[in-house]
């Protein structure tokens, strides 16, 4: 074999005679981009991205059709080679239009792959969509019950009707998966051997525990109260998340295998430096923000007058309380609405709201303010409370001097300032008095030990902890949650705390943490108004499911929960109401990619505006969306049976197409071929409808499971779920091919019908009746030796099958020959 | 299998599937190929793009007939004496490999004589193939340098299955095509791991590697290997069971990954038969027609949720590998079948890693653990490992570690030494068209269904492509009965009846009609026949008589 010597980007490679540069480079592990390159065949519409500099031309070379030539010398990524690569690039995802990402997971702090777990309860996939939430999100059975829900206000449905329900949508999925006690399986690392505190058990610090076990830690939570669950037990009333559901969910969080120790409250029976000398290789602050910032009037001292969080803990920890008939809660955010809520429920009959600026200001969450509102809380607005020092009359216990407010001059960043009017103060008279007036983890400073006095603190009581790392002052202690970032939602304290957790297996691996999402987005439009309605013209008017709710009048008898939550085929409608606007090719999609790579700003050099072609659903197994079609030609080479054809009517003036037709001849197999060659999400298998982000994706090589053929195929497997199957064009016998059953046909997998439990009929006539694997043996032995007792070896006998493996039919036929003793063993298809 | 086994000793494909591609004459019979080995079919394809000569013997037209050079619509059953037909042209014409045959067959003399009388104009009236059509197809065949013979249960699955496999082995004997590259006897087996199967003893007659159950020696070594004594006792070949469950004979059966109330030929026999055990075992993926007889049913695991081997059609011995947890309590096969051997017949698994794993519970021995114990039964696959498989792909033979394996059998020598010739007389199907079934049923596959269903029907994409079962019937026979494609009719035999749509098509002759197997609202194996093979008791699953009529 003769070969040539060339020099890449300085390094001499030494090839065979007759190859191309690309090949050459390729099989010397040198990346030279392409998005139009199929071995063997060559194309007449080049992408040229494959350019490199050859020395000596003056022109830049492609390099899928230039021959590797003895002495070439060769720059793959000089500045030229990039400026050009980066122009074309520009050029084509001018046109590119689609969403790589929906626009509800750029909304949610959590980056909740949304659209995927939706897509699974379409198919009733329950199990595989809570893994898909369990993956950002531990907490799905408290988030799906109060998450304020940012993913609903952009979706993209409002263009057309009402949101898609998602958050009723995660909570059917984990109510559903609770009352079929699944397993959820979730997979964790090796140990690693290191060991991790974790300072209180609420949402921040049961998602930390969570997220460090499962990268192989050991992790141990110490929290103050007696039992586990945080603001999920102690802050919010059964009527908002019960106490099973509480439970259900810090057992799920703990049956990865999680220390606890309860009733040790930091600063008192613990110190930082005490969990140091305990081994612990690093410290995690999640203890909350549960210290009520005081109702700074004269004469709150009063008997009746209690603050927020220590009243909600009474409540539920279930201690009765003489509150009288009239209570006034002073506050607007989302607290004070389940103070108020859950005061109604303990019989006080009029419930007031004192709030000292508008209802819009209010910073509860405006859907828990309608909800108050529904159940006959009554709201006080633009008042102030100024004391409780005056005398009550004998109806009520209290006299809450309230002074009316307005608001001032706007100042310079337009914010107006709220003033008293002088001169009309009231008073309001009540029984009890409850201030909702902010939290704080820490009043003051922490104190406990030298460590203790070290940590930072933030204006409000928070614990400083960098932004970037998680860590405190204090090397080696992290925090999050709303001990670090303030009361928010939990759906935020979550996410706080699995950033911190990413820190923390960095810091005590020493290694990089896990990458952030990319924020590289091609967009059918950032705002509502930037969006085409074209995009939604075949789409009709089918308004959402509505939660099935308790009226006010009975739900605020008890503490049972309001909402009811979807039945099945409520949550199946609801989920075939998405719009599926991320992108499912999102994991292979090489123009974004190479955007990314060659930093081309899309939100600069431009993308597409509004859709051009109809997305055709005609073909059986493929979904074509020519909006996202670059024109590369890959699909239409690699196709093995000539089945499709690209084309255009014209080209604009920078050679892209117009009026382009992406044409399924009659014969063709489905084998979905150019799916997997197409360079966007042009091209996308229907049956693959979960979007793969940035989560990982193992790729497990096996052998397909139809014919005899024993083509070798790739699965893609995200969690415990099969996203979908390919080919690897390197691996025989079938070398990148496969059939339409390979790619397409495993569904079958997690078909809801696949058996899942053991069943024994007890006597014949009766049905069949399911047990557990214990029941099932001994049944099947006691009946086997039975008859191995009265008629011998030879009235048993054993059909195996030609679709379990080598290992299982050898299995079998021991069991049969060795230890039955019958030849009585065959297969059904040993022809 | 027991066909391959007489003439050459060993029974497998005996050429690989990429070797198609250097061949230069494909004959390919019984074996709709781009249907049911899509990927062999597209080899096949792309072969004949490149030159080489296909020559397509099927009862139907087939979609390889588009791209054939040659092709011929035999009547259902009417395999053999085709075969030997061309057989008889080869010798005529004198285009054998003269020296071959002398260096590497025997008994050549009784087979010639065999075959004096099945001329092509004798072919002609029983296959309705014209005799010129049979001379071209055996010069062409007999003048190729490689030349291969591609088959599938269209010649198998018949009374006359074992003497069909003997006359294609007779072709390829005579013609010197064994042991050289592109060329061959290629059984292409139907599901992904009956080469394993087969391998592994799951037959009353053999051991694993295809040792002798009635041989003192192989069993004097299994006695060994498993520590126990061995019967001397033949056992019951699956389509015997049927009886034996009848006769009282047979109490308990286990019966792991086959849905035989569908799959078998005349099934409403063998679903009888069931409801008389015992004791019913069935052990599967979903809740089959036979699970719903079991008295036990066992939740097992697909190919994505366990570890192990499936050998392909080209013997390659190839990982399955886990990619995710079984759903609920399912578990693999393996672990079960050490559950239950355990439960029986107390602990045999000393020695092995009993840890549990929480998510997929797998049971010890393991795959791998299983795979070192075949290695030690059989010399066939002594060389190969798991190890090995992480960057090899190994064809049996592959006795020792430093083997490459085998891909291409019968270089130099037959395992039997040299092949045997066997004289065949050709005999017809057990059952013929008559006034009443006036008609030819054969049964087969469509590319987007696989054997009964029960994976590809829950694959929403399979099954949107063909959802529903029907006859195809040739244009003729329709008018005859006034019927209009897509028209509802019943199609019966003498074993049962079934409703389905009727298409009318070219790519069935007269007097023949076509029926997918995959539908259980319209079972073809109602109809078949399973009159057995009286050498290997395969069922003649391919062709019966039955009748279609109009739904009133």
């Amino acid at each position: 074999m003769s070969t040539v010597t060339l020099n890449i980007n300085g390094n001499e490679v030494i090839a065979e005679k007759g190859l191309t540069i690309l090949e050459v480079a390729q099989r010397a592990d040198i990346n030279i981009p392409t998005l139009c390159y199929i071995k063997g065949k060559p194309t007449d519409k080049p992408c040229t991205i494959c350019v490199v500099e050859v020395e000596g031309k003056e022109e830049l070379m492609r390099s899928c059709v230039t021959l590797a030539r003895d002495g070439m010398s060769i720059q793959t990524d000089s500045e030229a080679v990039i400026a050009h690569r980066q122009e074309r690039l520009a050029v084509i995802s001018e046109t590119h239009f689609g969403d790589c990402k929906a626009p509800c997971n750029l909304t949610c702090p959590g980056q909740i792959n949304v659209q995927g777990y939706i897509a699974h309860v379409a198919k009733g996939e329950y199990e595989e969509a809570l893994r898909v939430v369990m993956e950002r999100n531990p907490m799905p059975f408290s988030v799906g019950r109060v998450c304020p829900r940012f993913c609903e206000t952009r979706c993209r449905r409002i263009l057309i009707d009402e949101p898609v329900s998602i958050n009723h949508l995660k909570r059917f999925v984990a109510d559903w998966c609770m009352t079929h006690e699944i397993d959820l399986k979730i997979p964790k690392n090796k140990p690693t051997g290191k060991r991790i505190a974790v300072i209180g058990g609420g949402p921040a610090g049961l998602t930390a525990a969570w997220y460090l076990t499962r990268k192989g830690h050991e992790v141990t939570i110490f929290e103050a109260a007696p039992k586990l669950g945080g603001a999920l037990r102690y802050g919010f009333p059964d009527y908002k998340i019960p106490k099973e559901i509480v439970d259900y969910e810090v057992n799920t969080i703990l049956r990865m295998g999680i220390n606890i120790r309860l009733s040790q409250r930091w600063g008192k029976d613990f110190t930082l430096q005490d969990l140091k000398d305990m081994g612990f290789d690093a410290t995690f602050i999640g203890i909350g923000a549960t210290i009520d910032v005081p109702f700074d009037v004269p004469c709150t001292d009063k008997e009746n007058v209690y603050t927020a969080s220590n009243f909600l803990r009474m409540i539920n920890e279930g201690r009765r309380l003489e509150l009288g008939r009239k209570a006034a809660v002073i506050g607007g955010n989302n607290i004070a609405m389940e103070v108020s809520r859950a005061l109604l429920r303990e019989g006080v009959e009029q419930v007031t709201i004192v709030y000292p600026r508008a209802r819009l200001e209010m910073p509860a969450n405006q859907r828990n303010v309608k909800e108050a509102e529904k159940e006959g809380v009554q709201f006080l607005l633009m008042a102030s409370p100024s004391g409780l020092c005056a005398v009550p009359d004998e109806t009520t216990r209290l006299k809450l001097d309230l002074i009316r407010m307005k608001l001032g001059e706007p100042d310079k960043r337009g914010k107006r300032d709220i003033l008293p009017i002088s001169g009309s103060t009231n008073s309001l008279g009540v029984d009890t008095v409850i201030s909702s007036l902010g939290q704080m983890a820490v009043d003051g400073v922490m104190s406990g030990g030298e460590l203790e006095e070290q940590l930072k603190m933030k204006p409000g009581g928070m614990f400083f902890a960098n932004p970037r790392s998680s860590e405190t002052s204090v090397e080696g202690v992290f925090a999050g949650g709303d001990a670090a970032i303030g009361s928010k939602s939990v759906i935020q304290a979550v996410v706080s705390a699995r950033r911190a957790a990413n820190n923390i297996n960095a810091y005590v691996m020493g290694c990089e943490k896990d990458p952030a999402d990319t924020r590289f987005n091609f967009t059918r439009g950032k705002s509502f108004d930037d969006v085409s309605l074209k995009n939604f013209d075949e789409i009709g008017i089918n308004l959402r499911e509505k939660m099935p709710e308790r009226p006010p009048e009975v739900s605020t008898q008890d503490y049972d929960e309001v909402k009811l939550g979807f039945t099945e085929k409520m949550a199946k409608r609801e989920a075939d109401r998405c719009l599926k606007c991320g992108c499912t090719a999102y994991e292979r999609c090489d123009l974004k990619r190479l955007d990314i790579d060659f930093k081309v700003n899309i939100n600069k050099t431009g993308m597409g505006r509004e859709p051009v072609y109809p997305i055709d659903n005609s073909h059986r197994a493929i979904t074509i969306d020519p909006n996202k079609c670059i024109y590369c030609g890959r699909c239409e080479r690699s196709c093995e049976y000539d089945a499709l054809e690209v084309r255009a009517d014209s080209f604009d003036e920078k050679g892209r197409p117009v009026g382009l037709i992406i044409d399924f001849k009659e014969h063709c197999v489905s084998c979905g071929k150019c799916v997997e060659n197409c360079s966007t999400g042009a091209l996308n298998k229907k049956n693959r409808i979960v979007p793969i982000q940035s989560e990982e994706v193992r790729e497990i090589h096996t052998t397909c499971p139809y014919c005899g053929t024993g083509c070798q195929m790739v699965l893609k497997v995200k969690g415990h779920t099969l996203m979908e199957i390919t080919a690897d064009p390197e691996i025989g016998p079938n070398f990148g091919d496969l059939c339409v059953k390979g790619r397409f046909g495993h569904n079958f997998i997690q078909h809801p019908d696949r058996l899942k439990t053991p069943m024994i009929r007890r006597q014949k006539g009766l049905p069949l009746e399911p047990v557990k694997w214990d029941e099932a043996l001994d049944f099947m032995a006691q009946s086997f030796s039975r008859i191995l007792g009265e008629k011998g070896p030879d009235a048993l006998a054993g059909l195996s099958s030609a679709r379990c493996t080598t290992e299982e039919n050898y299995a079998f036929q021991k069991f049969f020959r060795a230890g039955i003793g019958t030849n009585n063993v065959d297969h059904c298809a040993r022809y | 299998m027991t066909g391959l086994v007489t003439v050459l000793g060993s029974g497998a494909m005996t050429n690989t599937i990429n070797g198609i591609l250097d061949s230069d004459v494909m004959l390919v019979i019984g074996s709709n190929t781009t249907e049911t080995h899509p990927i062999i079919g597209l080899r096949m394809l792309t072969a004949a793009k490149k030159g080489s000569k296909l020559i397509v013997a099927d009862p139907r037209r087939i979609k390889l007939c588009d791209s054939a050079t040659l092709s011929m619509q035999q009547r259902p059953g009417t395999d053999g004496a085709l075969i030997n037909s061309l057989c008889h042209v080869i010798l005529r014409d004198g285009l054998e490999d003269k020296e071959y045959i002398a260096k590497r067959a025997e008994n050549f003399d009784a087979f010639k004589e065999s075959i004096e009388k099945c001329t092509p104009e004798w072919a002609e009236k029983i296959t309705n193939v014209p005799a010129s059509l049979i001379e071209e197809v055996a010069h062409t065949f007999a003048k190729g340098e490689r030349a291969g013979i591609y088959y599938t249960m269209g010649i198998t699955q018949h009374t006359s299955g074992t003497d069909n496999v003997c006359s294609l082995a007779n072709l390829a004997v005579i013609t010197g095509n064994l042991g050289k590259e592109g060329a061959g006897l290629n059984p292409l087996r139907g599901q992904n791991n009956v080469q394993g199967a087969s391998d592994m003893g799951c037959n009353p007659s053999f051991f694993p590697g295809y040792q002798k159950c009635d041989d003192k020696d192989a069993q004097e070594k299994f006695a060994k290997i498993w520590d126990c004594s061995i019967t001397e006792k033949p056992g019951l070949m699956a389509t015997e069971m049927g009886d034996a469950i009848t006769e009282g004979k047979l109490a308990g059966l286990w019966i792991m990954g086959e849905n035989p109330v569908l799959s078998d030929p005349n099934s409403s026999h063998a679903q009888k038969a069931f409801e008389q055990l015992d004791c019913l075992v069935v052990q599967d993926i979903f809740l089959t027609e036979t699970a719903e007889l079991a008295d036990v049913v066992l939740p097992a695991a697909s190919f994505a949720e366990k570890d192990g081997t499936f050998a392909n059609t080209e013997r390659k011995v190839q990982r399955v590998r886990k990619a995710v947890p079984p759903p609920g309590d399912a578990r693999d096969d393996l672990s079960i079948i050490n559950m239950v051997s355990n439960r029986m017949l107390g602990n045999q698994n000393g020695g092995f890693n009993a840890t549990i794993d929480p998510v997929f519970h797998t049971v010890p021995p393991f795959a791998s653990d299983i795979f070192e114990e075949i290695t030690t039964c059989w010399i066939a696959m002594a060389g190969m490992s798991y190890d090995r498989f992480e960057t090899e792909s190994l064809a049996w033979p592959c006795p020792e570690k430093d083997h490459p394996g085998t891909p291409v059998l019968h270089k130099g020598v037959f395992p039997r030494g040299k092949a045997w010739l066997s004289a065949i007389t050709w005999n017809g199907p057990d059952e013929n068209p008559d006034e009443e079934y006036p008609l030819i049923l054969t049964t087969g596959r469509v590319l987007y269904q696989y054997h009964t269903g029960t994976m590809t029907r829950r694959s929403e994409v399979l099954e949107s492509s063909a959802p529903s079962a029907y006859v195809e019937m040739n244009p003729a026979d329709a008018e005859g009965l006034h019927l209009t494609d897509n028209e509802m009719v019943r199609a019966t035999s003498r074993r049962g009846k079934i409703e389905l749509a009727v298409r009318i098509t070219d790519r069935v002759d007269k007097g023949m009609v076509f029926i997918p197997f995959h539908y259980k609202e319209a079972s073809a194996n109602l109809l078949t026949n399973d009159a057995l093979d009286p050498k290997c008791k395969i069922p003649e699953a391919k062709v019966c008589a039955i009748k279609i009529e109009k739904l009133v």
